[in-house]
């Protein structure tokens, strides 16, 4: 189960009358194992969404809703990967892995069990014992997906996950999301400015106007993906060569263009 | 290291060979004024074999490392906790703030006459006043490190569903702990501090009580010999508080060497 619901959200930061408004009727719904890219010019208020589902902040209008309830606090059913990974930098590998389950009251062995598994798929076994700043961004953000779906949570929210590791580890974080999301499906918001990365990963790509932010369009990539067979491809340049590809990415650019241009002059 | 560690001990040298020079050889400085290397050498024969000032060495070097110890674990155990109370908790802050605007511009010295009317000479009034003066600095440092802590981290433990309690062990805690240890060694040093003046006024042993004896008697020799001491202990003290922070801070220090 894992099914976000955005109805008639509006988030105003400072005094209500004279605030900066961030995001303005946003209307969205995610469905249980869908995996959705928000995509929008810096400052358009894409992290602000995802922080609403996390629980860290809240709507100034609207509801924000998990599964039919509404959005009050943090919690392990959403899991969130930072995009600063935010791992606790005095625990290991393995203690920032299993502290979530130590906090679900996870017995030991089960622990054990569960952790075992995740640094296997995650390629993290050598690492467990390493402290997070022994290890490189990519690896770091390894651990804090690790940690994340250890949880075995409803919705994974992902805030700009890979943007701050370099281009080829991008490439292939890209590469092992997919591969994971297939394995091991679940509900994923994820943010993002990367046009391609969003086309890559996601089912639909919903398209962020600049602030105050509001939805402009959703764009169905998973009809496509399925049509033209991209999974068949294991690579993510040849899946970035298809003519279907191309067209869903020039399109996005596109509208995002116009966003930059629509910018009054000051 | 090893270089720098050599060019210390030269120094070192260098300034006790000048010393050497100026009072026994050449007689720059009368020996009334400051003592010479030999004199501070028959201080110490005195007042470690034959006692002075109420004991021997030993006697005052373990009155005064007890009150230091004692007056130096109070402060921390209350102020580290309440420090991050005050991090944590703007409402906490907001209670306990306006206290300390007050009472931290009076010099914990000036406690000294209040804390002796209250408990009298003895051990009590000391604790007092290293409590006064060491308190500060271990919670203001506990309350800076805790608002250094960065939001990620704190919503990854939100989100993480931290329990009250292990928040505040394995979360605010470590988190802070690089400026918890900063605020130990400058309450560490407000303790020596503190305690030699709290003994000069008044007290029956510990090494203030040599110097304020050795002042009386005109004893130069003593004083140096009280002086070295107490610098001796406290820098033994801060550098076992180092090796503490070495061994608590492993992985802080792996990760400033990753940054740097």
């Amino acid at each position: 189960m894992g099914r976000i619901s955005f109805d008639d959200v509006g988030r105003v930061f400072g005094p209500s009358n004279k605030g900066v408004v961030a995001l303005q009727d946003i209307n969205l719904g995610v469905e249980d194992r869908e995996f959705v890219a928000i995509v929008g010019p810096s400052g358009c208020g894409k992290t602000t969404c995802l922080r609403l589902v996390a629980g860290f902040d809240f709507p100034s209008s609207g509801t924000v809703s998990v599964d039919g309830k509404t959005v009050r606090s943090p919690g392990p059913e959403r899991a969130v990967v930072f995009q600063q990974f935010a791992l606790f930098p005095w625990k290991t590998v393995y203690d920032n892995i299993e502290i979530g389950l130590r906090n679900q009251g996870v017995a030991r062995e089960q622990r054990r069990e569960r952790i075992g598994a995740i640094l296997d798929l995650m390629g993290l076994q050598s690492y467990a014992e390493s402290f997070p700043h022994q290890l490189s961004g990519g690896m770091q953000q390894r651990v804090a997906i690790a940690r994340a779906y250890v949880l075995d949570p409803d919705v994974l929210l992902m805030d700009e996950p890979f943007g701050a590791l370099d281009a080829q580890t991008r490439v292939v974080m890209q590469e092992e999301l997919v591969r994971l999301a297939r394995k091991n499906p679940r509900t994923v918001l994820f943010i993002t400015h990367a046009v391609e990365e969003a086309v890559y990963l996601a089912d639909r790509v919903a398209i962020m106007t600049r602030a105050p932010g509001r939805i402009k369009e959703i764009m169905d990539v998973a009809s496509v993906r399925k049509a033209e067979n991209w999974d068949s491809y294991e690579r993510i340049e040849e899946v970035m060569d298809l003519e279907s590809f191309v067209h869903m990415r020039t399109h996005i650019w596109r509208s995002l263009r116009e966003e930059k241009a629509a910018q009054p002059a000051e | 290291m090893r270089q720098r560690t050599l060019i210390g001990v030269v120094t070192i040298a260098a300034l006790i060979a000048l010393w050497f020079l100026a009072t026994t050889v050449l007689e720059l400085v009368s020996p009334g004024r400051f003592p010479s290397p030999p004199d501070t050498i028959a201080a110490l024969w005195h007042v470690m074999l034959g006692g002075y000032g109420g004991g021997t060495l030993i006697e005052h070097v373990y009155f005064s490392l007890r009150l230091v110890a004692l007056g130096f674990i109070v402060a921390i155990v209350t102020g580290v906790p309440l420090g991050l109370l005050m991090g944590w908790s703007r409402r906490a802050e907001a209670l306990i703030n306006p206290i300390f605007l007050i009472i931290r511009p009076i010099p914990p010295l000036a406690w000294i006459p209040l804390a002796i009317l209250w408990l009298g000479l003895g051990d009590g009034a000391k604790i007092l006043v290293i409590w006064f003066a060491a308190f500060v600095p271990s919670v203001i440092n506990s309350y800076a490190g805790v608002r250094n802590i960065d939001r990620p981290t704190l919503e990854a433990a939100a989100m993480l569903g931290m329990p009250r309690f292990r928040f505040v062990t394995e979360v605010l805690l470590p988190g802070a702990s690089p400026m918890i240890f900063t605020g130990l060694r400058l309450s560490l040093q407000a303790s020596w501090t503190t305690l030699v003046a709290a003994e000069l006024v008044g007290a029956f042993y510990g090494l203030g009580r040599v110097l304020n004896v050795a002042q009386q008697d005109l004893y130069p020799g003593m004083i140096l010999v009280g002086m070295i001491a107490v610098a001796i202990l406290g820098w033994g003290t801060t550098r076992l508080l180092g090796l503490v922070e070495t061994r608590a801070l492993a992985w802080n220090q792996a990760a400033l060497a990753a940054k740097g």
